[in-house]
């Protein structure tokens, strides 16, 4: 990329840039200094990718130190990355502004903005990742980093959490680095494309296949190896659970996405296909269920992230409609990463506004909310726009992320999925109402624990980092060509005929 | 940060009945014979990457295929795990090194505890054994570039000597200093500079310039060891942390 007559090697510069960034921090120890900092390279990381997109062409790739496959290391973006990349440009500048304040008068500051940083460039790592080994790194910096993250809230449970994700995210590593290494035997080479080119339908590859899929499973907490990521979500601090949801397990789900779509494209089965299909459909109910029982508000906010993961699935059944990728699989594409978008906003927003009421209120148990509208009106507006996108009403950026994937479910004859995404979408509306009922309700009876003194200033810049993310999840609602056409050149909802 | 976690669980018994045990081991036997069936029937792909590594030793910087794999062929890799290692150095530092400048009055990293009587034969082999072992780290440095040998390697070795001076009692170290940090963290920062400087002399990130390919390696691997012989040992000192009170109650 060229910018003011100097080439800037981009992909490079979005793992370097939060890796100096997290140097930095480490080395810091003046509070504003830090946050300074961290707000300056989040811009920068924003711009670049902005830029990223605005100037190129299709696809991106980068051959680090000049080697090439298959003996180097390869670095590639295709739209699907740039849209990830671009999401995760966006939440990590919100996330850091809203930390800055999340954390300004404790000693867990130090701790959080290295791992954070080390976190970011991790995430970057696996979306630009080329390499099936290089992915397993950056699955490693992800994993440690997000463990070392939930154990900050240094709490009994957020530590039995943290250990717990920890043994389930090294056993996925694990999985994964066995497909890895059977694929290497099989093929030869490490390098994605140069794997999808020579890939067959023969055992090895369905056992690579499996091994890859059961760890980066494990990794997106598809049901049922979903057991780690309530508690670990529900617990951590706000912040991190905000970027757990909206972040974490969406890297791993765009990995298995990679893998499935490109690299195994010829050993993918129809049955393998909705089988996943299928575990994502139980998933969407049991997280809702979950949701509604849920006793505390960050607990039914982790769990509506099981549910939300589990449309994410629907995209296999949906591209390998006749076991070929050709007629639906970019429109299935397509729905899911707006899907994954629209979702990493709204719960992000959510997961912020719920951390401003549990920093306001001292607690977060749901049934001793009542009140809330009144006092914490800005966090309970926000929690209501990202849940009004959760349920997939219009003009979210869920609406038309349900929209698409119904186009497509309906387009491939495959009308049961159009049952499971709309049953989905009541279920979660009870939830949010069951939070917005308790909220609106009794208004003079709140519970406040009484040594909570928090500053006006800070609970308002935390609350205006979740507002930020809810409006863009309703801007999305009114911008969805945008993302369309950076994902595949075209746009599928013209295309269609359903918009405009 | 998991210091506070008591690992002792009292009455929660978690064992599987015999049932759940046998179908558990039914269903690992069945996968691993699929796994193993899988391996055996199936082609083994020739080993290029082996022989095109060895074609391109000659331009790498280094004689020993393994360093040119790890710092110059796949550098990148090398370089992530460095962040890594970092990333549980920053996890398990102890909280007071987070305290600021409120904190105790700063310390040197390494500082000799005279309270603490060591037996004279333990600290003459000290005498011995530590400056042996920093000698042999640096000597598995330089011998990497060649032979066996490199930063992970000499790393562990230096951090054996701190570990020997730590479990002999007689030496404590400090992790509060800003010095401290920037032990664990150059490595990685030596890494990127390095990494940012080739960009600008050869135009792609992390390709090094021939004829200086081996000594931008062997400034890598000196900042890298130096990282890694301290996260290894503050690693051990913390664990040991944890491992100290109890035993102390178990003799009294």
């Amino acid at each position: 990329m060229m910018i003011l007559g100097i080439t800037l090697p981009v992909l490079p510069l979005l793992v370097g840039l939060p890796l100096l960034a997290a140097i930095a921090v480490l080395l810091i120890s003046s509070h504003r200094w830090r946050t300074s900092i961290s707000t300056v390279i989040a811009g920068l990381q924003l711009l670049i990718v902005i830029l990223a997109i605005q100037t190129t062409e299709a696809s991106y790739h980068y051959t680090l130190g000049g080697w090439g496959a298959p003996l180097g290391i390869g670095l590639a973006a295709d739209g699907l990355s740039l849209a990830l990349l671009l999401i995760t440009a966006v939440l990590v500048l919100m996330i850091s502004l809203y930390s800055a304040w999340y954390f300004s008068d404790s000693s867990k500051a130090t701790r959080f903005w290295p791992i954070w940083w080390l976190l970011v460039a991790g995430l970057n790592t696996a979306f630009i990742a080329a390499d099936a080994f290089n992915i397993y790194v950056a699955l490693e910096m992800i994993g440690l980093s997000a463990v070392a993250l939930v154990a900050l809230a240094g709490t009994r449970m957020a530590l039995v959490a943290a250990l717990r994700y920890a043994l389930a995210g090294l056993l996925g590593s694990l999985c994964y680095l066995l497909g890895v290494a059977l694929l290497y035997r099989a093929y030869g080479t490490l390098d994605l494309a140069q794997l999808s080119a020579q890939m067959q339908a023969d055992p090895l590859s369905w056992a690579a296949l499996s091994l890859i899929s059961v760890g980066l499973l494990l990794k997106t907490a598809l049901l049922p190896l979903h057991f780690w990521l309530p508690p670990a979500h529900a617990s951590a601090p706000a912040p991190v659970s905000a970027a757990l949801s909206a972040l974490v397990v969406k890297a791993s789900f765009f990995l298995l996405v990679r893998f499935w779509l490109e690299v195994f494209d010829p050993a993918v089965t129809v049955t393998a296909a909705n089988f996943l299909g299928v575990l994502g459909a139980i998933a969407i109910f049991y997280g809702c269920i979950g949701a509604c029982r849920a006793q505390r508000l960050k607990l039914l906010v982790a769990y509506s992230t099981v549910a939300q993961l589990g449309y994410l699935f629907l995209l296999f059944p949906l591209a390998f409609t006749n076991s070929s990728l050709e007629m639906f699989g970019d429109a299935a594409v397509a729905a899911v990463t707006y899907f994954i978008i629209a979702h990493a906003l709204a719960k992000a927003a959510m997961f912020l506004a719920a951390g401003n009421i549990l920093v306001s209120c001292g607690h977060d148990e749901i049934n001793n909310l009542n009140g809330l509208a009144r006092h914490q009106p800005l966090a309970l507006f926000t929690f209501a726009i990202a849940g009004v996108s959760l349920i997939g009403l219009p003009p979210s950026g869920g609406f038309i992320a349900k929209w698409l994937l119904l186009n497509v479910a309906i387009d491939s004859g495959q009308w049961w999925w159009v049952i499971v995404v709309l049953a989905g979408g009541l279920l979660t509306a009870i939830y949010i109402a069951r939070v917005l009922n308790v909220a609106f309700s009794q208004m003079d009876s709140l519970n406040i624990s009484e040594e909570m003194t928090v500053t006006r200033s800070r609970t308002i810049g935390m609350a205006a980092c979740g507002l930020t993310l809810a409006i863009l999840t309703i801007l999305l609602g009114f911008n969805a060509e945008w993302i369309l056409v950076l994902l595949n050149g075209s746009s599928p909802i013209t295309d269609a005929g359903v918009v405009r | 940060m998991f210091l506070k976690l008591e690992t002792r669980e009292t009455g929660s018994d978690v064992g599987l009945s015999t049932l759940a045990c046998f179908l558990l081991g039914v269903v690992i036997t069945t996968l691993s014979a699929a796994l193993i069936i899988a391996v055996i029937v199936s082609d083994k792909a020739a080993p290029e990457l082996a022989s095109l590594a060895m074609q391109n030793l000659n331009t790498s910087g280094v004689e020993n295929p393994v360093t040119a794999v790890l710092l110059n062929f796949r550098s990148y890799d090398t370089l992530l795990e460095i962040a890594v290692l970092l990333i549980v150095a920053v996890a398990v530092l102890p909280d007071q090194c987070f305290a600021g400048k409120t904190s105790l009055p700063a310390k040197r990293f390494l500082s000799r505890n005279v309270k603490h009587q060591v037996n004279p034969v333990l600290a003459g082999l000290l005498k011995w054994l530590v400056p042996l072992a920093l000698l042999v780290g640096g000597y598995l440095l330089w011998i990497g570039a060649y032979a066996p040998g490199g930063a992970f390697q000499a790393g562990a070795v230096i951090a054996g000597a701190g570990v020997a001076l730590s479990l002999a009692g007689q030496h404590d170290f400090t992790w509060q200093t800003t010095s401290v940090r920037i032990t664990l963290s150059l490595g990685l920062l030596v890494f990127i500079v390095v990494a940012a400087i080739n960009n600008l002399i050869t135009g792609t990130t992390l390709q090094y310039p021939v004829s200086y390919a081996g000594l931008f390696i062997l400034i890598i691997e000196v900042a890298a060891t130096i990282s890694i012989a301290a996260i290894l040992l503050l690693l051990f000192v913390c664990l040991k942390a944890i491992a100290e009170p109890a035993r102390e109650g178990d003799t009294q």
